[in-house]
């Protein structure tokens, strides 16, 4: 491939928004990002690199597209925000007093094959609780998510609640290996209850609690599911201590008026390596994928030296504009009339052009163009 | 609500589907339609390729499908597997040379001919062994003979089509049979109507 062939072709991955289209995306964002404010929470730009290691994690290590900077460190452009976030909190923010109210809106980069609106590089639009009291941190989030989703124009979406420490708390001394907990993990995720049973062969697992995981891949629906599953799990104390926290959580967005959104999924146990507590995703009709999802993970900021509990939540902006157009609610917006000013005396016309513009008016200069 | 969309796939799983779902007392579209889309009572049919269903359901423009768990891991689509129909039961097999001794770890590279290359290239650099795949889109088993490739992967039902081209299977990859998959967001998004299709099946194949 030739130098000039590269002018014309992009590289995979990439894309650009022109006109209506990246009018329509901007009024999205702007749409979330007012709810984020109308819940108090202060915007964070964070750098759009930084150290490798910052962003350590097996899911998201293969996706990080890294560098080698001037000096010789490893460099990586941003592959999530919650890591730079959780940087800059127990860094430069590190004498605020908590709880700490965090948003960001911006793009990360992945490498991650294209679908369903997103590209290499996408925007996320998130925010971050740390430091406060666990049951109110994860409902107020899952409230703003809501909002979100309503004042965007989503219809029918669902909130699909889980706790990873049912899973992590049944497999609790089994003899699992890396690779097979892995094993595990997806086929739990996949709800395959065959490929669960063959993944715990032999490993040491006590029946009831290998009966447990299995059930896993059923115990997915209303709320109800977590009353059908307090008997499956009564046996671990761990598993047990993860349900009344999902249930608590449940009850209080309940007793908030938004019980009719919520979906339990106890098979919910993909994701980030750091998540220790609540995991939701958002889906809706009209998009096969999620819209956005999140958590608690709070391991993550003790690495970064200043240990407090954390829960946050991202919306895709990509998705959420495929989601929002496949429903028909995302409206047009074409770019509203403009005035034209010209004439022959070019000074006079500018002079003219400025005076509309000082009163506000969009204004076109020049007797246009070749059109 | 639209109702449920079913991708089916037209290849050799469609005969074990229509059964099944005749069984079930679930609708199923009548006779040797040549069309793609087709409703049938409460669901809606895509038919499609075999190795095109887990696309069509990862997507989400079909609700669920059936799909051979062999084309599942060869399509690695994210998708939710809750059931085992239990019929297209065949395995993915490694198969070389008959009597002529081969064993993956005695060459530094396997030249391996398959229609599954990702499922082949997972399952030997998975084992630290090296690996060429040269991918075909059908007649696999006549490349080791005419000395396009070492080895093959391919699926065994009997193992007669080995057989007659002097194969024999060294060692299975993987188990399959049809699956009933299912998208994501379907289904927590269409969660009644889905649960209600999945205990029909459920009860049959029990």
């Amino acid at each position: 491939m030739n130098g000039t062939h590269r002018l014309a072709q992009i590289p995979p991955g990439v894309q650009c928004f022109v006109g209506d289209e990246a009018r329509r995306r901007r009024r999205v964002e702007e749409t979330v990002v007012r709810v984020f404010e109308g819940w108090d929470y202060e915007e964070i730009i964070p750098p759009l690199f930084d150290y490798a290691d910052v962003f350590a994690g097996e899911a998201l290590a293969p996706k990080t597209y890294s560098f080698i900077g001037r000096d010789g460190s490893v460099l990586a452009l941003r592959p999530d925000f919650t890591s730079l976030l959780a940087k800059i909190a127990a860094g430069r923010l590190r004498e605020r007093a908590t709880p700490l109210r965090l948003y960001y809106s911006g793009e990360v980069v992945r490498f991650e094959p294209p679908k369903a609106g997103r590209q290499s590089e996408l925007h996320q639009m998130g925010l971050e609780h740390l430091g406060g009291d666990a049951l109110g941190a994860d409902a107020e989030v899952l409230a703003i998510s809501a909002e979100c989703l309503t004042a965007a124009g989503a219809r029918d979406w669902v909130l699909a609640l889980g706790h990873v420490g049912v899973f992590n708390g049944l497999v609790e001394g089994a003899d699992l290996d890396a690779a097979r907990l892995e094993l595990l993990r997806e086929r739990v995720e996949a709800k395959d209850p065959a490929g669960v049973r063959d993944a715990l062969a032999d490993c040491g697992l006590r029946r009831e609690a290998a009966a447990a995981v299995e059930r896993l891949t059923t115990l997915a629906g209303t709320p109800q599911v977590l009353l059908d599953a307090a008997p499956v799990f009564a046996f671990s104390a761990a598993a047990t201590a993860a349900l009344r926290e999902l249930r608590a959580v449940v009850d209080t967005l309940a007793a908030a008026g938004l019980g009719e959104r919520l979906a339990v999924d106890l098979g919910e146990v993909r994701g980030l390596d750091y998540y220790t507590g609540l995991v939701f995703r958002v889906f809706a009709p009209g998009l096969g994928f999620e819209v956005g999802g999140g958590g608690r993970y709070d391991g993550l900021l003790a690495r970064f030296g200043r240990p407090l509990p954390a829960v946050g939540f991202m919306l895709g902006l990509d998705r959420l504009a495929v989601l929002l157009e496949r429903q028909g609610t995302l409206a047009a917006a074409p770019a509203p009339a403009a005035e034209t000013v010209a004439g022959p005396d070019l000074g006079h016309s500018l002079r003219l052009a400025r005076e509309r513009r000082a009163s506000g008016a969009r204004v076109r200069f020049g007797p246009g163009g070749t059109r | 609500m639209t109702s449920l969309t079913v991708a089916l796939s037209k290849g050799k799983l469609l005969p074990g589907t229509e059964a099944l779902f005749r069984r079930c007392g679930l609708p199923f579209p009548d006779g040797d339609s040549r069309r793609l889309v087709v409703a049938a009572g409460e669901l809606r049919f895509l038919f499609v390729k075999d190795a095109d269903v887990p696309t069509y359901v990862e997507y989400g423009v079909a609700d669920c499908g059936v799909a051979g768990r062999d084309v599942l891991l060869e399509s690695g689509s994210d998708v939710l597997e809750p059931l085992d129909l239990g019929f297209g039961r065949c395995r993915l097999a490694l198969a070389a040379p008959a009597r002529a001794g081969f064993s993956p770890d005695r060459v530094s590279t396997a030249r391996v001919a398959t229609k599954y290359p990702r499922v082949t290239t997972g399952y030997f650099l998975g084992r630290g062994l090296a690996v060429e795949v040269v991918k075909l889109a059908g007649s696999v088993e006549i490349a080791p003979g005419l000395g396009l490739a070492d080895c093959i992967v391919d699926v065994v039902e009997t193992g007669r089509t080995l057989l007659e081209n002097g194969l024999e299977v060294i060692e299975t990859v993987a188990e399959s049979s049809a699956r009933l998959i299912v998208n994501r967001a379907s289904y927590h998004a269409r969660h009644p109507e889905l649960q209600a299709l999945l205990a029909q099946l459920r009860g049959a194949t029990a």
